[in-house]
């Protein structure tokens, strides 16, 4: 019947990536992304280091949707927000600030 | 399967704001819109048939066939001349579909939508005026709706134009292309069997532009190709404009640099072009208004040629 789909992707959602950090930007052709809508921050992290984005190799990153923390996947974050796979959403990436410990010492 | 827009459903913009917009948009598009008339006037209207046929007493050139018979009857049947074919007159049927999704709104930073209704009068106030044949335009998002029948009184008067402009506020949440192209097929099947038969001597051409940002989920990409085949085969052509808005700061934003990430079987993303799967065989990719006029011309000539030779 139909061909068979070995590669279809899931639904995905088009992101724009920023960030405030100098040594961590990405050339203007590579901020905008269509990615699987199930994706959280280490998918995405996955992304943003491989050789095809910034090639950092394993730097854990958070995001920054709307100035809160992601802590769900896209898809999540969009329904909360009664948006839908229209939407286009800006990350702003930042070094994660782990370990929490170090919020002890201030 | 096509509603008629039920106006109780879907939240219009305000009359008096689409009168204005109409206006507005006329005559920032007027000369686009008569430098399209004039290079739409060439390809779509034929004048000059390189075909040489027939029997007549005077011609362009001997009808070889003609001419043993014209000895054998002592010169009586003289009709042994060609002339030029009159090029058999063409109508045209055209739907302009225009997309109605959110990804196309303000309210997404995205000026296409603006850009889409800009094109659409453009278009719309050029094909009226080459009196080519009927123009049509519908809207599409997750559904499918009329904004202007083929049948409907021309955009002659900005009446017509408000009207259509009333229903696009971009507040829909899927760009259901498939729907669209079903609803396309269905629609100009429709309307050829409508044609009346004074104008059976015609040749029917049928004709789907698509005014759109271009943005489709990947994963309904190919869902699509069945029904531009189809679309083929019925003899509707599809074009697809899309609307790429890069003004000054936002080349980051283009559908020609937009890239798709996937994770394959290593767990390693892998990037695509979007556009490598996009299905459209006849597109073309407008950053400004002023390319439109240009780019339609010389798509459509490149056509007309193909289907010709
Ligand atoms: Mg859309």
């Amino acid at each position: 019947m139909d061909e068979p789909m070995t590669d279809a992707p899931g639904a995905q959602i088009r992101v724009t990536f920023t960030t405030t950090e100098p040594d961590l930007q990405l050339p203007e052709s590579k901020r905008q992304l269509l990615v699987p809508a199930d994706i959280r921050r280490y998918g995405l992290s996955r992304i943003l280091n491989s050789e095809s984005m910034l090639g950092t190799g394993s730097i854990p990153f958070d995001f920054l949707v709307n100035g809160s923390f992601l802590r769900s996947s896209l898809e999540d974050y969009l329904t909360s927000n009664g948006l839908s796979l229209e939407t286009s959403l800006t990350l702003q990436y930042v070094r994660s600030l782990l370990p929490p410990v170090y919020q002890a010492s201030f | 399967p096509i509603r008629q827009q039920d106006t109780t459903a879907k939240p219009l913009r305000d009359y008096s704001e689409a009168l204005e917009m109409w206006t507005r948009f006329q005559t920032k598009t007027q000369s686009l819109s008569q430098s399209l008339t004039s290079q739409l006037r060439l390809i779509l209207t034929p004048t000059q048939s390189t075909k040489l046929s027939g029997a007549f007493r005077t011609g362009k050139r001997l009808n070889i066939k003609k001419i043993i018979p014209y000895i054998a009857s002592g010169y009586k049947r003289d009709k042994i001349w060609m002339r030029r074919a009159i090029p058999s007159k063409r109508a045209y049927q055209i739907l302009l579909c225009v997309d109605d999704s959110s990804s196309m709104s303000d309210a997404n930073r995205a000026a296409s939508g603006r850009l889409a209704l800009e094109s659409l009068v453009m278009v719309a106030r050029a094909l009226t005026a080459l009196e080519a044949g009927q123009i049509g335009v519908l809207g599409f998002g997750s559904d499918v709706f009329v904004a202007h029948a083929l049948t409907d009184p021309p955009f002659t008067a900005a009446d017509a134009g408000a009207r259509v402009l009333q229903q696009f506020t971009f507040g829909q949440d899927h760009t259901d292309m498939a729907r669209l192209l079903r609803a396309t097929i269905d629609h100009f099947r429709d309307a050829r069997l409508r044609q009346p038969s004074s104008a059976g001597g015609e040749d029917l051409w049928q004709l789907a532009l698509i005014l759109s940002d271009g943005l489709v989920q990947s994963s309904e990409h190919a869902r699509l190709r069945p029904l531009l085949r189809e679309a083929l085969e019925q003899r509707v052509m599809v074009v697809f404009i899309v609307l790429d808005d890069v003004r000054e700061g936002k080349r980051s934003h283009s559908v020609l640099e937009l890239k798709e990430a996937r994770f394959g079987p290593d767990g390693m993303p892998v990037l695509h072009r979007y556009l490598d799967s996009f299905p459209f065989p006849y597109y073309l990719i407008v950053h400004h208004l002023e390319d439109l006029p240009g780019a339609l011309a010389a798509l459509l000539r490149t056509w007309f040629a193909e289907v010709n030779s």
